[in-house]
């Protein structure tokens, strides 16, 4: 309970620093909403008028709290160039996003898992320096240029999968996947690195542990001592890397977004930010704060899953 | 005679160090009876607990096994077989006890499920019947409601516990040979004799063979057949337990002794250290690694290395052993 009451409270500290700032950021652009709203050849006195009409002129805190006021009603603003709903368009959008960068993260963890072990098995040995040397490699490269030299072998040279696009989960699993997945794996490449490099570091330690040599005695195989028994204790910094990465991931994604055509909240973000959309702006950064938080929350979950020692804190005999 | 359970020949290995390679045990020869325990004592550092890893086959990958090295476990020479050769052979024929029961378990594995893979990897029992065979050897260990102790994880028992879950996890598939590798070191004094009595009773019931490595020769006189006093990665004496607490025939292993303190001292009585330090294993001394710190040493003990001789009960690796009048 003090657990959750403590998570609250940083939630609230996060979020109101979060969209504080952000407020204070899209206010110092030079340029505001109301030239875009009036027009390529208005004359000031038009943008000066559109200004007085929607509020601009007011002091920053007083518009601040009163969009903080609306979020918590339920009225997040509508668009100032196409009048959307922004909560509505948020909504419609973030599950594409949540969607890629989860298989990203998928995928990361999917390369960082077994080569990480692999390398924790053996340190130094051929196996291992051929991965860090694949690893450093692939996290050299910015995801938006693995994503093209992607496309250009698996889209424009092999023809396997599609350059851009996006389809509805409701046209078909694989129909949805498909275009996801060289997006995804642009990200991938980039994220799995780090993962892969603080298992091994951390399993090199466990596969030291006496109760590896107690597997080892029991007469277990190497895959199960290594799945089995050292896996779940060697994962713990790569999971606060994991929830941590989050953070980087949003970034890739909004980037990512725009190369592989894909409709997401990236796409709405660039957009409100090129014609100073402000509110819609604070839409989709409180919204990938407060995806940032969770995620971290449910990483401080995980912790009890994998520790049997946090879940019961405090009952441990000596 | 028994039935010879092992038989470890010449075992002798070494590990490569910066200042060249170390010898931790060099030589040793070791054959074990069905039924009978052996105990293997001498200071830390002694090779005692290289020489159970060796039997185990659980040495790090850069440790170097000498050539004419082998350890024949009924009958078949662990030495000559590859790892995965080796898998069913460990925790069904030979298993082990660790030191530290805080360590040697798994900290995010149920107790039930360390012991029932055991059963499953080896026995090939299905899950239930293992789930309910590991019930049953945590009862027969002493474990008090080993219905509920079965899905605790091992931060949720104390110390003497967690050891005797340790315990019956090594018995869990009726292995021939049991080595305990100094299993209450890590323990409160209280649960010492505890552990040790149900080892014993373990060993005798299932008629297995053991190896209790230990520092305390205390607890070779009361829990073990026969004795091997290593010192410097050598056996410097062998002879069964009453044998050799009666006619100490090497100064180390009276030395020992000597260090042991006895009830009928009076009080406030100096205990005999034994002075000096252990031998460099990298550039071990010539003649006899114990000569250094021995008392009786004479000058071939510097220059030569006394073999292990003596007649089939008792041996020892001395150039001035004991009388052994003087010491009864």
């Amino acid at each position: 309970m003090r657990f959750l009451l403590r998570r609250f409270q940083r939630l609230v500290i996060v979020m109101a620093a979060v969209t504080f700032v952000t407020f204070i950021l899209v206010n110092v652009l030079p340029g505001d909403v109301a030239y875009e709203m009036a027009g390529m050849d208005a004359s000031e006195a038009e943008v000066a008028e559109i200004r007085e009409e929607i509020g601009l002129n007011r002091p920053l805190p007083i518009r601040y709290l009163e969009w903080v006021g609306g979020v918590f009603t339920g009225d997040w603003g509508r668009s100032f160039i196409n009048e959307e709903d922004v909560w509505h368009a948020i909504t419609q959008r973030f599950p594409v996003s949540i969607e890629l960068m989860l298989l990203a993260q998928v995928m990361a963890l999917a390369l960082a898992v077994p080569m990480g072990m692999i390398s924790a098995y053996r340190p130094d040995s051929r196996a291992d320096r051929i991965i860090a040397g694949v690893a450093f490699a692939s996290v050299s490269m910015p995801s938006f240029m693995t994503g093209l030299l992607l496309i250009y072998f698996f889209s424009l040279t092999l023809g396997w999968l599609p350059a851009t696009g996006y389809e509805p989960l409701s046209a078909g699993l694989w129909a949805n996947l498909k275009p996801m997945i060289l997006p995804a794996l642009s990200l991938a490449l980039v994220e799995w690195t780090v993962l892969m490099r603080t298992l091994r570091a951390e399993m090199i330690g466990v596969l030291q542990e006496d109760y590896i040599s107690l597997a080892r005695a029991k007469g277990m195989s190497n895959a199960r001592i290594l799945w089995g028994h050292a896996l779940r204790p060697s994962s713990f910094t790569m999971l606060t890397i994991l929830g941590l990465q989050v953070a980087r991931l949003m970034g890739g994604t909004i980037i990512i977004e725009q190369i592989f055509g894909i409709p997401g909240v990236g796409r709405l973000l660039i957009h409100a930010v090129y014609t100073r959309d402000f509110i819609v702006i604070q839409g989709c950064v409180t919204f990938f704060a407060l995806a940032f938080v969770l995620v971290n929350f449910a990483v401080d979950i995980a912790y009890a899953w994998l520790d049997p020692r946090v879940r019961q804190g405090g009952k441990a005999h000596g | 005679m028994g039935e010879i359970i092992l038989d470890v020949v010449n075992q002798r290995t070494a590990f490569p160090t910066k200042r060249g390679m170390l010898q931790a045990v060099n030589g040793v020869n070791l054959t074990l009876e069905r039924g009978r325990t052996l105990g293997v004592v001498g200071e830390s550092g002694s090779g005692k607990s290289v020489l159970a890893r060796s039997i185990m086959g659980l040495l790090p990958r850069a440790a170097q096994t000498g050539p004419g090295s082998s350890v024949h476990l009924n009958g078949r020479d662990l030495t000559a077989l590859s790892e995965r050769e080796l898998r069913p052979i460990r925790g069904r024929e030979v298993s082990t006890v660790f030191q530290d029961p805080m360590t040697a378990l798994n900290p995010t594995l149920t107790v039930g499920a360390q012991l029932i893979e055991g059963l499953r990897h080896h026995l090939g029992m299905p899950k239930r019947a293992a789930r309910a065979r590991a019930i049953e050897l945590l009862r027969s260990v002493g474990l008090p409601q080993p219905e509920t102790r079965v899905d605790q994880f091992p931060h949720q028992l104390s110390g003497g516990m967690r050891q005797r879950v340790a315990i019956a996890i090594a018995i869990s598939c009726e292995p021939d040979l049991l080595i305990a590798d100094e299993p209450t070191t890590a323990l409160d004094v209280t649960v010492q004799a505890e552990i040790l009595d149900l080892l014993q009773r373990q060993v005798r019931e299932r008629n297995m063979a053991m190896i209790l490595i230990t520092h305390d020769m205390g607890v070779v006189a009361v829990r073990c057949d026969d004795v091997a006093v290593m010192y410097a990665g050598r056996i410097v004496e062998q002879a069964p337990v009453r044998e050799l607490f009666q006619r100490t025939r090497m100064p180390y292993t009276a030395a020992l002794l000597s260090s042991i303190p006895r009830i009928t001292d009076g009080p406030h009585r100096r205990l005999d250290a034994i002075g000096g330090r252990p031998p460099d294993l990298i550039h071990p001394p010539a003649g006899c690694a114990f000569a250094p710190r021995c008392k009786f040493a004479s000058d071939p003990c510097q220059g030569v290395m006394p073999a292990l001789e003596g007649d089939e009960r008792h041996r020892f690796a001395c150039h001035t052993p004991l009388q052994v009048e003087a010491v009864a």
